[in-house]
């Protein structure tokens, strides 16, 4: 378990984790400012959106009302003209009006005395009676419009516009007259509107609706309540802000405008009062999308070079990342190893072998030893052989150490032909083992290029070994264990190995 | 071996598929229309009129031809019926318009699947001079001489006139804060719509406002055994006092689960006339149910295109037929009797 891995290098410390901190703090940046973008985007959407279904709604309600207003004027201008002739036999006057009808677009006329007697067809007074138009007609001042219903006589949704005229002897009543709704419904539709453009004549008390223009043309003229005609419910963060919006419309308010969502669908809607019909609102709906399509393509753009514009950062951060990892690995290596041997270099060694020790000793688990190896007479290789020789006999012998120890310990080059090599274990018996071996290498390390120049030479070495922490429990002790027990090899002839022994 | 059969069954599979022809719009055409059959003893030298229905095979249609049959006897002419098994056929009931104009028809009374995408044939057949009647619903053109039909807006007034009516005399009191459901057949029907604004239309302006409809109205489709659920559904608020079905199917919902649990707190009203709701007006409950008059429909719509063929011509366009509202209270009326016999 106690692996090399463990144990962290200097100059390991603390790098791994700041690329990635810094990577997450970048991405943090980037998610904040895309959040920012999007909301003020969508804000701006939204105030476009408003904007423009406002203006749509001015521009519809200004058409119906003006619509209603030419109604309304040949009305008065007829009331008045009727009230100046000063007629006292109204069923004479009707016999005379009713013939006459169509010729200003009503399809009839009819009228109602003081004492409430409506002159109108069989048909009509059974629709006065049916949608209470009496009432309607009382709250004339000096116009009043009935809501919408379906005409017997033309069979197509109308209403009826009541204007007061006087007769008689300044005898007060009302002239009627009847138009199609179509005449309203013709001024609310606009051709260059999309088919996802609602546009709908809203009785504010009951929340009942007639479409005058909407993409289903089954529901055109025909009444609807708008709780239906959402098809799905609104969703409920909107749900108080569209009672709001309905309230105002209730408290009588000119014109009210609201964005909710059902579903992923935005839609801005504004209503605005119709004139002389009470209680009635032109209401025009439009989805977000078929407004701010313009916008909402730029902002898909500008998503989209942002994003790549990410994924380029991202990509580039993590090139030079590594490429500086790369160079970070190199001076590393310098900065631990050797540079003859590639073994650890001493100060190195006596960190990672400190570390490592530090470890074992706080988890007791373990043991470890520490070998010291001196090449027999080296200075003999130099003088005989030179030190290019010298050199690779040093490099050959540190790999013979590394190919041994290389997998469960550390080697290093503690000065010139001086190893040192901690292993991760204490088995005295797998370590002898192991030395034998390298002694077996060690006499195949030759310092020239053929054997007669070599002649007799025979490379051997002696080492010196301690335990941690049954002969030292520190690496400044253990090292003087096991340089202890290497000065007894050399004191018994050099070409050996052997144990330190406490001193009984 | 076993490739071959796999290959016959995939082919045999597709040609059973096919065996269903398939509309543009998705509805699926299950049954073509029948030739038209003759109501009455067909007699020489007597005008031909026909009759088209919506739907051959349900109990409300089968009223209106029974009205149009006893209308053929009533004015002496030989009356012919035919229609669609769906009622969204609108192209079977084109076809059968031909067929009727082929047949040397002397009027047509027709309950127009489609009001929109019927109205070019209703233009054409009404242009070569043949006499047109709607029943039921209304088309979106001129070219017709008369509508009779049941005004669904006024209806639903009556159907909110009812439920305010029995919420009282079951003791709710006006400052009571109570709950009032109601359940659709389809979202997307003119009908229906026009019965629900003609609801609201009245609630508002004579419901107290502590009588609130609950805003969740529930759709069935047409499945009973959703009708069921979304009574089940509506059941579930605890103020619930009152549930409105605006057709026959949220109707039999609504009354199937009232008489389950024994709500008899809870007012029903519905429309159409079926033996769960009848149970429920004969029984402890309080509820009521909306009677259209499609038998004098297609009765006066009879009588109509013969004085339109003996050259009367008519002065209106649209006629409501009115309805009739059942309860325990009007199921003795000579009316309601009447129109209980016909339904």
């Amino acid at each position: 378990m106690n692996k090399k891995k463990n144990v962290i290098l200097p100059n390991e410390l603390g790098k791994k984790f700041s690329f990635i901190r810094m990577l997450i703090i970048y991405l943090a940046i980037c998610g904040i400012g895309v959040i920012v973008l999007l909301i003020s985007f969508n804000g701006l959407i939204r105030s476009q959106d408003k904007k423009l279904t406002k203006d749509i709604c001015s521009l519809v309600t200004e058409k119906i009302n003006s619509s209603i207003s030419y109604m309304t004027s040949s009305a008065v201008n007829m009331a008045a003209s009727l009230s100046a002739q000063n007629y006292s036999d109204l069923q004479e006057l009707y016999d005379t009006m009713s013939q006459d009808s169509g010729g200003s677009g009503y399809i009839s006329i009819g009228f109602i005395d003081e004492e409430n007697n409506i002159y109108a067809s069989p048909t009509e007074l059974s629709e006065f009676e049916k949608w209470n138009l009496l009432d309607t007609a009382k709250l004339a001042d000096p116009v009043s419009i009935s809501a919408p219903y379906r005409s017997g006589r033309t069979g197509q949704p109308v209403f009826t516009l009541f204007v007061n005229y006087t007769y008689g002897s300044g005898k007060n009543g009302y002239l009627f007259l009847t138009y199609p709704l179509e005449e309203i419904q013709r001024m609310a539709y606009t051709e260059s509107l999309t088919g996802d453009t609602e546009i709908w004549l809203m009785e504010a008390s009951s929340d009942n609706i007639i479409q005058c223009a909407g993409s289903n043309k089954y529901f055109i003229g025909v009444w609807d309540n708008a709780l239906l005609s959402l098809r799905k419910p609104i969703n409920d963060r909107y749900q108080k802000t569209y009672a709001a919006w309905k309230d105002k419309m209730s408290a009588g308010e000119e014109t009210a405008a609201i964005t909710y969502k059902i579903g992923s669908e935005t839609y801005t809607q504004v209503c605005s009062k119709i004139d002389f019909m009470y209680g009635w609102y032109v209401v025009v709906r439009i989805p977000s999308r078929s407004l701010s399509s313009a916008i909402q393509q730029f902002r898909i753009s500008i998503f989209i070079f942002l994003g790549i514009l990410f994924i380029a950062t991202v990509i580039m951060f993590i090139v030079s990342h590594r490429g500086e990892a790369k160079e970070k690995k190199v001076l590393e290596n310098l900065s631990i190893q050797d540079p003859l041997t590639s073994a650890l270099n001493r100060r190195a060694f006596d960190f990672t072998a400190g570390q490592y020790l530090g470890y074992l000793g706080k988890t007791l688990k373990n043991e470890a030893s520490l070998l010291f190896i001196d090449i027999d007479y080296f200075k003999h290789v130099n003088d005989r052989f030179g030190h290019e020789a010298g050199d690779k006999i040093l490099k050959e012998f540190s790999a013979a150490l590394r190919e041994i120890f290389g997998d469960d310990g550390y080697v290093s080059r503690y000065g010139g032909d001086e190893f040192v090599v901690l292993v991760q274990n204490g088995d005295k018996d797998a370590i002898n083992e192991q030395l034998e071996l390298l002694k077996k290498k060690a006499a195949e390390v030759m310092p020239c290029d053929t054997a007669e120049e070599c002649g007799d030479f025979v490379l051997t070495f002696s080492c010196g070994a301690a335990v941690f922490p049954t002969d030292a429990s520190d690496l400044k002790s253990l090292q003087a264990s096991a340089d202890n027990a290497l000065y007894i090899v050399k004191e018994n002839g050099r070409n050996g190995f052997g144990w330190y022994e406490k001193e009984e | 071996m076993k490739r071959i059969t796999i290959v016959l069954t995939i082919i045999l599979f597709c040609l059973s598929l096919s065996g269903c022809s398939k509309r543009a719009d998705g509805e699926q055409s299950v049954r073509t229309a029948p030739d038209f059959k003759p109501l009455n003893s067909i007699e020489d030298g007597r005008k031909n009129v026909y009759l088209i229905v919506k739907n051959l095979e349900s109990n409300y249609w089968t009223v209106m031809i029974e009205g149009a049959k006893d209308g053929g006897d009533d004015f002496d002419c030989n009356v012919y019926y035919s229609g669609s098994y769906v009622e969204s056929d609108w192209e079977e009931q084109s076809r059968l318009l031909d067929d009727a104009v082929a047949a040397g028809a002397d009027a047509i009374l027709l309950a127009p699947d489609d009001s929109v995408r019927l109205s070019e044939k209703i233009d054409e057949t009404y242009q070569k001079g043949i006499p047109i009647i709607l029943l039921d619903t209304i088309a979106n053109t001129d070219n017709y001489d008369v509508c009779y039909m049941t005004d669904n807006l006024v209806a639903g007034q009556q159907a909110a006139e009812e439920m305010i009516a029995q919420l009282k005399k079951g003791g709710v009191a006006d400052s009571d804060s109570i709950q009032v459901g109601l359940q659709l057949g389809a979202v997307s029907s003119q009908t229906i719509s026009e019965r629900l604004a003609g609801f609201f239309k009245y609630w508002s302006s004579n419901a107290p406002k502590t009588w609130e409809i609950i805003s969740d109205i529930k759709c069935n489709d047409g499945v009973l055994e959703k009708a069921v659920e979304c009574a089940e559904d509506l059941l579930e608020y605890p103020r619930l006092r009152g549930v409105f079905g605006t057709n026959n199917c949220s109707t039999c919902g609504f009354a199937k689960v009232i008489k389950e649990r024994e709500r008899k707190d809870i007012v029903v009203v519905g429309f159409d006339y079926s033996e769960d709701i009848a149970e429920l007006i004969n029984g402890d409950y309080m509820a009521a149910t909306i009677l259209q008059r499609q038998y004098y429909m297609s009765h006066t719509g009879i009588e109509t295109a013969m004085k339109i063929i003996n050259g009367e011509n008519t002065d209106v366009k649209f006629v409501d037929m009115g309805v009739v509202v059942v309860n325990k209270d009007t199921m003795n009326q000579a009316e309601v009797k009447e129109t209980l016999l016909h339904n």
